[in-house]
């Protein structure tokens, strides 16, 4: 894979006359950023590495905690669920400066200040479809706080919109990896292409002395891999032929197989330390500040997963071995960018309260291709609630349904597809959960109605929605529903999943300062 | 033989790739595992789900942690992004999974 790492000039966050007020003059304070590449883990053999956050919009309460206690020395955010771009796309389709997750903004005021100075570093893919903007908003919110020095590192690449016809005129056929038919077999519009990227960026952009990294589609774990590489120097390819190395690289594999495995269980923040658990449920712990995962890793690519113990939630084989299955398909072939993870000999095992100890993770070369992202357009979604109290109000809100269903019928609109459940009975999950007695249903307190309709412009929804207020006074007895409880036009994106050789992949790594 | 259900003797994870659900079936201890690695096939699991899952159910065993992983195909109406159900991200087939019902020995 060909990249470069390309030094830019610092970037001038008042250039724009954005800040340079007197307001920010007067509140710059003083922050010394501490570079000790090891904060305060066990020496120099091993680092703490902590899930900071486990989505786009995930609070960032616990990673602050952990800044302040100096409770890890790299936080790493995992901004991008599958889901995410999608999301990101829909803010760019409506302005080209975004695309990049915002809460990175407010954590640019929050969490990066305290971490900073406490000399944490920050890897991100927060950067989404538009790293370098982002990078420009963080740098000026620092800039304003007078806090200098910050080494930022762009990685870019990922972005494989402007290159999808070339591939096709090439001969990819960017078969869907869940169906198997041809991209050229699809009319969807396509709104982005995204590559998932793997660790050598990261570690390349901490080799240069980067204090932030605002990266965009690498692979979540690949977060934490890029950290550990940088760190331990663990060989990412062979680095030549013969018996020996192959020996060393088999080795070396197994580490980055653990580190995979690794950044997995920090990806999604609270989800390993406590949070969404059926296995310690009642949960006999505080949730609402529950503290996120911190991983000790050493050289050896074993780890000790903990959390800070000022904080909530739990860490135990439980929360991590829920974690582990957690998005994973076959656990003896986890697929990521730079190694196939064999996940099945894992050891994981209580050693103290609070302390699990995680190895056994095995490791096989890289696969040959990379999985591409596509989006596209899908049309949108209208959807709205509707409640009904007892008495009645399961045979209520069935009427009510007939009638909506009547009403919509006779619409001269075009209706892709519409789906009515009754929240309560079966709103979650359709028809496979079991229809409670009549003499429940009978004497049910309340049941709630959501209605839904997939359309392909933007009237259908508006005038499905309008057309059925009318059964607030025409309707079953005793209707609530309150327009802007559901949301009308909600665009809808699809992903095309593909895999592509990694030829076509060009990375880049940016480096700001601020 | 008695009835119960996963839930007392289990717990479990799910999530998404895409139109793809994950369930992860996590035994409470090593005897409940052999239960479940005996009772729980892909075939009940896609059997339990009815119209939610619309295509094949994959079962791998990971005996290390007293676990088994149902991969569910074609179950998410088309994944998050154009799902129109309520939960898009099948965080609750998890829930669903563990109200399946087994007969073991009394």
């Amino acid at each position: 894979m060909d990249r470069e790492i390309k030094k830019t000039s610092p970037l001038n966050p008042l250039s724009k006359g954005e800040g340079a007020n007197d307001e920010t003059t007067k509140t710059k304070m003083t922050v010394t950023i501490n570079s000790s590449p090891l904060g305060r883990s066990g020496g120099a053999s091993s680092i703490k590495i902590a899930g900071a956050q486990g989505f786009y919009g995930d609070s960032p309460k616990a990673a602050i905690q952990i800044a302040k206690e100096k409770g890890a020395d790299y936080l790493v955010i995992d901004s991008l669920a599958e889901l995410t771009l999608s999301i990101l796309q829909k803010d760019k389709l409506k302005d080209e400066n975004l695309g990049y997750a915002r809460d990175i903004e407010s954590m640019a005021y929050t969490l990066f200040p305290v971490a900073f100075k406490n000399g944490i570093k920050i890897v991100t893919n927060s950067g989404g479809l538009n790293p370098g903007v982002a990078a420009k908003k963080v740098a000026t919110s620092l800039e304003k706080q007078g806090i200098k020095g910050i080494k930022i590192a762009v990685i870019t690449g990922d972005n494989l919109l402007p290159r999808l016809q070339e591939m096709q005129q090439a001969g990819l056929t960017l078969e869907n990896l869940d169906s198997g038919v041809p991209l050229s077999s699809s009319a969807s519009e396509i709104t982005h292409a995204n590559v998932y990227t793997g660790a050598h960026t990261i570690a390349e952009a901490l080799d240069s002395g980067a204090n932030l990294i605002l990266a965009g589609r690498v692979a979540d774990p690949c977060l934490t891999l890029g950290i550990l590489i940088h760190h331990f120097k663990w060989n990412l390819l062979p680095s030549a032929d013969g018996e020996d190395q192959r020996a060393r690289y088999q080795n070396d594999l197994d580490k980055l197989a653990s580190g995979i495995a690794i950044g997995h269980l920090l990806e999604c923040g609270g989800q390993a330390s406590g949070g969404n658990s059926y296995a310690e449920w009642p949960m006999d712990y505080s949730i609402s500040n529950l503290g996120y995962p911190i991983a000790e890793v050493f050289e050896d690519g074993t780890a000790i997963f903990s959390k800070l113990e000022s904080q909530g939630g739990k860490v135990s084989r439980n929360t991590i071995r829920e974690q582990l299955i957690y998005e994973i398909h076959d656990p003896s072939n986890y697929i990521t960018p730079d190694v196939i993870v064999d996940l099945t000999a894992v050891k994981i095992e209580e050693i103290e309260k609070n302390k699990v100890k995680f190895s056994g993770i095995k490791g096989k070369s890289r696969p040959e291709k990379l999985k591409l992202s596509i989006g596209q357009m899908e049309g949108y979604m209208s959807d709205q609630f509707f409640f009904f109290s007892w008495p009645y109000a399961h045979q209520k809100a069935t009427r009510f349904i007939e009638a909506v269903k009547e009403i919509w019928s006779t619409l001269p609109v075009n209706i892709e597809r519409a789906e009515f459940s009754l929240i309560g009975t079966n709103g979650i999950h359709g028809d496979a959960a079991p229809l409670p007695a009549k003499e429940i249903l009978d004497e049910i307190n309340e049941i709630g109605i959501r209605v839904v309709v997939k359309h392909n412009d933007l009237k259908t929804g508006k005038i499905c929605m309008q057309s059925i207020i009318c059964l607030g006074l025409n309707g079953p007895p005793g209707l609530i529903g309150i327009p802007g409880w559901g949301k009308t036009d909600r665009l809808m994106l699809s992903l095309w999943p593909t895999l592509i050789p990694r030829e076509w992949v060009k990375e880049k790594v940016e480096i700001v300062e601020s | 033989m008695k009835k119960i259900k996963l839930l007392e003797i289990a717990s479990a994870r799910s999530g998404d790739k895409n139109n793809v659900c994950n369930i992860g079936l996590m035994a409470r201890s090593p005897e409940f595992y052999a239960i479940i690695k005996e009772k729980v096939t892909a075939e009940k699991v896609k059997t339990h789900f009815k119209d939610l899952i619309k295509g094949a159910v994959i079962r791998y065993e990971w005996d290390a942690i007293e676990s088994l992983n149902f991969v569910c195909n074609q179950a998410l109406d088309g994944g998050a992004s154009r799902s129109l159900r309520m939960d898009t991200l099948g965080k609750n087939f998890s829930s669903h999974l563990l109200r399946m019902e087994i007969e073991i020995e009394a």
